[in-house]
């Protein structure tokens, strides 16, 4: 007799039969394999994090090196050495074309220069392996490989957006939580505050903080510099608004439920109730914010950093990269594509897997945006 | 209705004390201020320029005399441009920014509503794949790669539009183009895919099927029927949208050295412009809560269900 079984594995449907219990993560996993996009958006996600926190690893060039000799350089597959050669040579007959035009003083300086470095390239060729580096995409405008600049920045950028989610993730959860389970005055209390923050202009109060502390970039915390940690206390300060008013809805529309009374009157308190059995059921909502306000984490530090107000040298995000790659985007575009296709690829891919889980685990909201 | 009305703009006066006050103490808190520079001035320089804008103060008295300014709409002089009065920056500036807003905006709903209702009528298509891809695409790029990329592409390479200015400029009103192109695009595509979810869904709905049997044509159900139901997303989007827009001029304004309060912002945030940084923020927050509050009013006009609590 099938209702007599003890297997907790096993249960019965209407006909009798047994079936194997599938639980809520099981079910989305399944429908989440389906999409692809999100499927492929995954790999995606897991490779940027794989390349970037285990840059040291692999062998990329020092993202700090600079090598002037390299400066501006496209990419290539050749080495370094003869590509900055090729580089100095046009450059010498652009000059020295000019040079049959007109006569200025500055043309001839120019000239010696050039002709320095081709003669310190030319004599260096063999003899120092830096000339042998190949760089895939390109250098800067100190002769730093993009590449490696690109997958530390990216370092930096996933970082925030980590950080800054798990930060405004349990703000937002606990305040949340403590609302819509205690309800009455304290409720009152937390959602006219979130509603008077959402009203400010965060984002030009998050440029104040911002431009406050530039000055103190050089004074460090545990090794990590006083800015960066600024900065996410900055976004983060600003983003747990919205967790806390999902959270908040989810609880109140299930604190009146059977089971939160059935563990009432068990003697559970609010502490158990609300931690062990009313945020476990809003597990999946918060999973899939979580991983659409990622992106947003790191666009909102790409955009300070464009402004000059993020992450300051030596070290570098993708917004830097974009910044800094604006300024000479005329005649060295690598330097702006570069680091705008690395991120604009996560942020694609990222986008996807967030609608993939939301579709996955919340599927009554699949058409409503 | 008109209680609604009258208790929501009330409701901007706090809300719009707490921003001048956090700001105002935010931005004094900071070490260093409008007249700390590489040089150092004379003691007693120093001294003269600070008693000429009270800064010796204690920073309560400070803080009230501000407010009494505030409530003259006098937003004081600015500390680094010194021939100009903030109202006078400002003044200046809010015309080309409120333009440039205004015109991305316009163009998102407009290009997003018919993008969206168009895949939604197609379904499954090409046209419909062609658009959402398109509409990913501008909600995962930001602004400040689009905007470069952009100029990159049209101004630089092929030379068709100017790179940088406004419409005072040589260039003239060609110098809108790319600006606005940039900041209306994450919103176009967010429109864009929110009308085209909500068009699905109302041509399923009931009262649409019941339209169709009374005989309507095709384009009196879409136009007067389903644009309806499905305008109301939109209409709540209209609120992030605009603040979205408000923020994203910042940057905008940046790139293409647009003469509006968004470049004033960042340059005065750099400066520690203290007045200017204050008085950026009091017009922001103007703008932000007027437009939530035009938003909700729209909203409740078009749901009659929404209670005006």
């Amino acid at each position: 007799m099938p209702l007599l079984s003890k297997n907790k594995a096993e249960a019965v449907n209407e006909f009798n039969q047994y079936v194997k219990p599938v639980s809520l993560w099981a079910d989305a996993w399944k429908r989440l394999r389906k999409n692809k996009m999100a499927v492929i958006g995954m790999w995606i996600v897991g490779l940027y994090l794989a390349v970037t926190f285990g840059a040291g690893l692999l062998p990329f060039y020092s993202y700090t090196d600079q090598e002037l000799l390299h400066a501006n350089l496209p990419p290539s597959t050749r080495p370094a050495g003869r590509v900055a050669i090729e580089r100095l040579e046009l450059r010498r007959g652009d000059i020295l074309l000019a040079m049959q035009a007109s006569s200025r003083e500055d043309l001839k300086r120019d000239l010696d220069r050039v002709n320095e470095d081709l003669d310190r390239i030319r004599f260096e060729l063999d003899r120092d392996p830096v000339h042998k580096r190949v760089y895939l995409l390109g250098t800067d405008y100190l002769g730093r490989d993009m590449l490696a600049r690109t997958v530390y920045g990216g370092q930096i950028s996933l970082l925030i957006g980590i950080v800054g989610t798990i930060t405004a993730g349990l703000i937002g959860i606990v305040l949340g939580a403590i609302g819509g389970y205690a309800g009455g005055w304290a409720d009152n209390l937390l959602s006219r505050f979130v509603d008077i923050m959402y009203s400010l202009p965060y984002m030009l109060v998050v440029i104040i903080i911002m431009s406050m502390f530039k000055d103190s970039s050089n004074a460090t915390v545990l090794g990590i510099p006083l800015n960066i940690i600024i900065l996410f206390f900055a976004i983060a300060l600003v983003s747990w608004l919205t967790m806390s008013r999902i959270v908040r809805g989810q609880v109140i529309s299930l604190k009146n439920s059977e089971f939160v009374e059935a563990a009432r009157s068990m003697g559970a308190g609010p502490g158990r109730i609300v931690f062990r059995h009313l945020l476990p059921n809003t597990v999946g909502i918060i999973i899939v914010y979580s991983t659409l306000q990622f992106p947003s984490f790191i666009m909102n530090e790409s955009f300070l950093s464009f402004l000059g107000l993020g992450v300051s040298a030596p070290y570098a995000s993708w917004g830097t990269l974009v910044s800094e790659g604006v300024q000479g985007m005329q005649l060295y575009p690598w330097r702006l594509v570069v680091p705008a296709t690395a991120m604009t690829i996560f942020l694609f891919a990222m986008n996807f897997l967030g609608d993939g889980l939301r579709d996955a685990l919340d599927p009554q909201s699949k058409n409503r945006s | 209705m008109s209680r609604f009305i009258v208790r929501r703009l009330l409701s901007i006066i706090p809300t719009l004390f707490i921003v001048v006050t956090l700001s105002f103490f935010l931005i004094r808190l900071a070490p260093g201020g409008p007249f700390s520079r590489e040089k150092k001035l004379p003691p007693e320089v120093l001294q003269n320029i600070m008693r000429k804008y009270h800064m010796d103060e204690p920073l309560i008295n400070q803080y009230f005399r501000y407010l009494g300014d505030v409530l003259r709409f006098d937003l004081g002089p600015s500390f680094r441009n010194k021939d100009h009065s903030v109202n006078d920056l400002i003044g200046k500036a809010f015309p080309v920014s409120l333009h440039l807003g205004s015109m991305a905006l316009a163009v998102a709903l407009f290009l997003g509503l018919s993008v969206g209702i168009l895949s939604a009528l197609n379904q499954n298509k090409w046209p419909d794949y062609a658009a959402m891809s398109v509409a990913v695409l501008g909600i995962s790029i930001p602004l400040f790669v689009i905007g470069p990329l952009l100029m990159l592409a049209f101004a630089l390479q092929l030379k068709w539009l100017p790179t940088s200015g406004w419409i005072g400029s040589r260039a003239g009103w060609a110098t809108v183009i790319l600006p606005t192109l940039t900041l209306m695009f994450p919103y176009f595509a967010y429109i864009a895919r929110l009308s085209r979810g909500s068009v699905i869904e109302v041509v399923r709905s009931d009262y649409i099927r019941t339209a169709r049997a009374k005989g309507l044509k095709e384009s009196v159900v879409i136009w007067k029927h389903v644009l309806k139901g499905a305008l109301l997303p939109v209409v709540t989007y209209l609120g992030p949208a605009f603040s979205g827009i408000v923020v994203g001029s910042v940057v905008v304004e940046q790139i293409f050295v647009v003469p509006g309060i968004g470049r004033i912002f960042v340059q005065s945030a750099l400066n520690r412009d203290y007045t200017v940084i204050m008085g950026d923020v009091i017009v922001y927050s103007i703008i932000l809560m007027g437009a939530n509050f035009i938003v909700d009013v729209l909203y409740s006009m078009l749901d009659p269900r929404i209670a005006y609590k």
